[in-house]
């Protein structure tokens, strides 16, 4: 990396013949070298403190070489731990050693792809589309009109990602984030005994007996944690703490956010801000699926966007929220049928397939049933909310 | 400022800087800029140690000129162009892309920047058999993807071994992560040997916006600040390294309802070139891959420039689909369209 | 007096004597750029030596086009059409694209004419900054440069606000730190000017939107008038005093409406401060670099 200029340096210092010192001679060369330190405004401290240690004179990692923290702190004015942390951050990097573990190549991120897996919907024509389900560690956004199932499909991936790796699943615990109150307990009591049934019809051999013992509807029930959030605060900072809560439990393989959108299109005037908080929001979420290997699933709302005199349904908080996900699904009706679409998707080609909603959860639609249903005759038993099936004739104009 | 210290330079020793500061030098900026002799006579100190210092001072602080001949003659020998795969963006960019510069991908969500990301990083590794790094923000990076693209190039599961190798991948989901992986790579962290061979031929960021679009606004300037010095950062890589930078970023909309690049004015003056890519307004189940790419800025070809861009060029997906699923009708009221 | 030429020479920068610079300022006999661009400057208002000409304008307006332009004028031989004089380029965003400049000298000139382009290349000096302290230091340094050479006419700062919003977030809250280094910068510019007669031509990049200006219009010709409401006004002026007081000519670009043949037509207003008159002309990008209409 040492470009002509440098050597033209070295030619300078040797003709003046100045010293004759080899030692400061390779001093030189450091100090030269010391180019490829970094500027101290591109490190993550307190602007105030970046303000001070460059009014000090401390540009570059070079200038607090081989200094102590009494020193820097006494220099630039700011206090003594401060001095520590600029220090501590200035020293750790010794050009590509903590970097060394974010760094993949292309084979080694497939790799692991392949062992992060993905979280199954039990809708076998859903799970086709998105490559066998639910990505894990990355972002999946779904899209729908109320009523159109988004919570139900939530909580039924909350009871898959429970399934027992020897059935083919995750055995990992969920976070539900809840701040809408939506999620109701009856309801995912009834979605866990179809999958304890489910399973236990699978059974063959002695290993998947022995870890159906463990999977019952009240372990199902135990890993699920549960939190409430009533605005857009709390939810912030509940997901400023998920990265701790997290850690203390690896196993945990789910975060749902149901959902994201209500807190924020309640009281924003400033929708600037709105976007930079989403959008710092998004993130972090990111950050949360790669490095702790979750899944990270949120529910949007649609919104009427009205464009060239038609109006149409687009997900809402903003066009700029759509580069935020990595996936994003929409569910929608059409006549009576619901169907589900894969909007975005870095591997897989957009798409469209029907399910449905029986009591014992998340489905495929029955080939009899596929040119138009009308009432499903298991369509809600016990405990959900009655959402009479509507016609939404603005949805297919 | 910078403040003249022990140690700063060989030869500056504590009481040279005493004397310095008695005559109120206390910067490099003030010692270069005032008169040696004068200076030696009135601090009673060597004349020639203080040239000495002083030429030391001067050699590790400023940039040298280069003759316009030397520069022609070493960018000449140097500059490659790299086919993106596809012949139609490849007309776009006059060829293809250029090393020593930055390139823009702008579009809305879903209009296929990581896709065409994918596929020159695919043809890259695959084709040219050079290395691409791959930094990813926003965690759109699908190494499936990758593999399908290049298996749809060779059939030789060692050859799409080795093509996966040759790509490097960095994550960096903030500012300061994305700041310290261009240092790192400008120090020369990336050159170890890996399998698979080639050189470093281009460095793809997917995307900036994500990273800086929520620093930016409000009163205060570091964001922008911060946006100057990644922006800084890519540019010393292309042209010290030999490489060509790819970035993706997201479009507003101005006054007018007319599309453009995002991050602001200070950014727009950033990137060599800058496409606008467009999903294909109307299209018929068939075509639902079609992009319309313009040319919005460019130093070689008039801008306005558009073509049409197959994103199956690169490589079909895997049709994973069950059978019949005839509800695609669903074309006319596309709720993507935002 | 020789003794006191060979001593400057050897030390680099040590020419503090006005006299002896004026001298050697006159011994040359530095070529006027008065007449580089009669079509862009307004009459009897081009740059002449002590001169700061600002280039600005938005992204695409053809401000680095027109830079290609005043240089291939400069070291171009006369012969050619060029002023044959010595230039510096300041590259402080790796902006300069040398293969670039050298198609536009190549149309300029005879078929097969490699050696006068090689010769007209040598003419110019080309230096990277990448911060603003080694800015600051580089126009040290040049002084020793346009001490030891006396063909050194111009001096092209590419561009002088690239440093801007990493200086304002270093500089804190004092407004008086945050815009020192360009008050610095300016300083050793007018030695610059003073003592050795050059031209300097520097760029700045439209980065704030001018929101007042749309009311201002109602004094000014109907022309004007129809000019700024037509094109978002980009032309705020956000660098420091010191810089302000001593530009002498602004040049401002901006995209056109017309365009000619399929080719995007720029629009270039020049003003200059010391014979107070403007200038308006248009021209579009070919092969072969500028071309006025």
């Amino acid at each position: 990396m040492i470009k002509n200029g440098c050597a033209v340096r070295l030619q300078v210092a040797i003709t003046n013949n100045i010293l004759a010192n080899f030692s400061w001679l390779w001093e030189l060369v450091e100090v030269t070298l010391a180019r490829m330190h970094r500027a101290l405004s591109s490190f993550s401290f307190a602007p105030a403190v970046k303000a001070r240690l460059i009014r000090a004179g401390f540009h570059s990692t070079a200038d607090l070489f081989k200094l102590r923290p009494l020193q820097v702190s006494k220099e630039a004015g700011i206090s003594q731990e401060e001095a520590e942390d600029v220090l501590q951050a200035v020293h750790s990097e010794p050009n590509y050693g903590k970097t060394a573990k974010s760094r993949l190549t292309a084979l080694e991120l497939l790799e692991r792809e392949q062992t992060l897996g993905t979280i199954v919907t039990f809708c076998s024509n859903l799970d086709c589309m998105l490559g066998g389900g639910v990505p894990v560690g990355k972002t999946s956004e779904i899209c729908g009109a109320p009523g159109v199932g988004k919570t139900q499909l939530c909580i039924q991936l909350a009871v898959d990602v429970q399934i027992p790796v020897c059935f083919g699943g995750l055995g990992g615990q969920v976070v539900y984030i809840d701040t809408e109150g939506s999620f109701l307990v009856q309801r995912a009591v009834d979605m866990a005994k179809a999958a304890v049934e489910h399973c236990s019809l699978l059974a063959e051999d002695t290993e998947q007996q022995e870890a159906l013992k463990e999977f019952t509807v009240e372990t199902i029930l135990s890993k699920v944690f549960l939190f409430c959030c009533h605005d857009y605060m709390e939810l912030l900072a509940e997901i400023y703490l998920l990265p701790n809560f997290l850690a203390q439990h690896p196993e945990v393989r789910l975060v749902v956010i149901d959902s994201i959108a209500s807190p924020f299109r309640r009281d924003f005037e400033d929708l600037s801000h709105r976007t930079r908080l989403l959008s710092s929001l998004a993130q972090r979420l990111i950050k949360m699926a790669t490095q702790q290997s979750v899944a990270v699933v949120l529910t949007n709302q649609m919104t009427t966007k009205v464009w060239n005199g038609q109006s149409k349904l687009v997900p809402a908080l903003g066009e700029s929220w759509g580069h935020a996900v990595t996936q994003r699904i929409i569910l929608h009706w059409e006549e009576q049928q619901r169907l589900a679409s894969l909007c975005k998707s870095p591997t897989y080609r957009e798409a469209t397939v029907p399910y449905q909603i029986t009591g014992q959860g998340f489905r495929d639609v029955a080939p009899t049933c596929l040119p138009t249903t009308s009432a499903d005759p298991s369509a809600f038993p016990s405990g959900s909310s009655h959402k009479r099936p509507r016609m939404e004739e603005d949805c297919c104009s | 400022m910078v403040f003249l210290r022990e140690g700063l330079c060989p030869g500056l020793s504590e009481e040279m800087i005493e004397a310095l500061r008695s005559k109120d030098i206390r910067t490099v900026e003030d010692l270069v800029s005032s008169d040696t002799e004068e200076l030696a006579q009135t601090c009673s100190m060597s004349y020639k140690a203080l040239v000495a210092v002083r030429r030391v001072l001067l050699a590790q602080h400023t940039a040298f000129p280069v003759s316009g001949a030397d520069l022609y003659d070493e960018l000449l020998s140097s500059t490659a162009i790299l086919s993106t795969g596809n012949a139609s963006l490849d007309k776009l960019l006059d060829t293809g892309l250029y090393t020593g510069e930055l390139t823009e991908l702008a579009g809305c969500p879903g209009s296929g920047k990581t896709q065409v990301c994918f596929g020159v990083a695919a043809n890259l590794s695959c084709e040219l058999k050079q290395r691409v790094l791959f930094i990813d923000t926003s965690g759109g990076l699908s190494a499936t993807r990758l593999l399908q693209m290049i298996k749809a190039k060779t059939s030789s599961m060692e050859e799409q071994m080795e093509a996966l190798q040759r790509i490097q991948v960095a994550q960096a989901f903030d500012v300061f992560s994305l700041l310290e992986c261009l240092h790192n790579l400008r120090s020369g962290g990336f050159q170890q040997v890996s399998a698979g061979g080639g050189v470093l031929k281009a460095v793809i960021v997917d995307s900036v916006t994500a990273v800086l679009s929520h620093i930016l606004g409000g009163k205060q300037s570091e964001g922008m600040s911060l946006m100057i010095q990644v922006a800084g950062e890519l540019r010393t890589i292309a042209k010290d390294l030999n490489v060509a930078v790819l970035v993706t970023n997201h479009v507003t909309k101005d006054g007018n309802g007319i599309l453009k690049a995002g991050l602001g004015l200070s950014w727009s003056h950033v990137p060599r070139t800058r496409i606008l890519l467009k999903r294909v307004e109307k299209p018929s189940p068939a075509c639902c891959s079609l992009r319309t790419a313009t040319l919005v800025k460019s130093s070689r070809q008039p801008c306005h420039l558009t073509q049409e861009i197959d994103l199956k060029s690169w490589g079909e997906t895997e049709d994973e689909l069950p059978g019949p699923s005839g509800k695609r009708k669903l074309m006319d009221e596309d709720p993507r369209e935002a | 007096m020789s003794h006191g030429h060979s001593r400057a020479a050897e030390s680099g920068s040590q020419v503090r004597n006005p006299l002896k610079r004026k001298l050697l300022a006159r011994l040359e006999g530095k070529r006027s750029l008065e007449n580089i661009e009669p079509r862009i400057f307004p009459e009897d208002g081009g740059p002449v030596k002590g001169d700061v000409v600002e280039l600005h304008g938005g992204e695409g307006t053809g401000k680095t086009e027109a830079l290609y332009h005043l240089v291939a004028r400069c070291i171009l031989p006369e012969a050619s059409g060029g002023l044959e004089v010595e230039v510096v380029f300041v590259d402080t965003d790796y902006h300069l694209d040398a293969l670039r400049l050298v198609s536009v000298l190549e149309r300029r000139l005879p078929a097969g004419a490699d050696q006068t382009v090689k010769a007209s290349l040598a003419r110019l000096y080309v230096i990277h900054c990448s911060s603003a302290v080694q800015l600051l230091l580089t126009l040290h340094y040049l002084e020793g440069l346009f001490c030891s050479r006396p063909s050194l006419s111009a001096l092209i700062l590419d561009s002088v606000s690239a440093f801007y919003w990493v200086d304002r977030a270093n500089g804190g809250d004092s407004l008086a730190l945050q815009e020192s280094n360009l008050r610095k910068c300016t300083k050793i510019l007018e030695r610059l000017l003073r003592d050795f007669g050059i031209v300097v031509f520097a760029t700045t990049h439209a980065i704030m939107r001018n929101y007042a200006s749309k009311v201002d219009d109602n004094d000014s010709s109907s022309s004007h008038r129809r000019w700024s409401s037509a094109h978002t006004d980009l032309s705020k002026a956000y660098l420091c005093r010191a810089w302000q007081g001593v530009v002498t000519h602004r040049v401002y670009f901006s995209k056109g409406d017309a365009a000619e043949g399929g080719r995007q037509v720029f629009s270039v207003m020049s003003s200059c401060s010391r014979t107070k008159t403007t200038r308006r002309c248009s021209f579009h990008v070919t092969d072969g670099g500028v071309h006025f209409l």
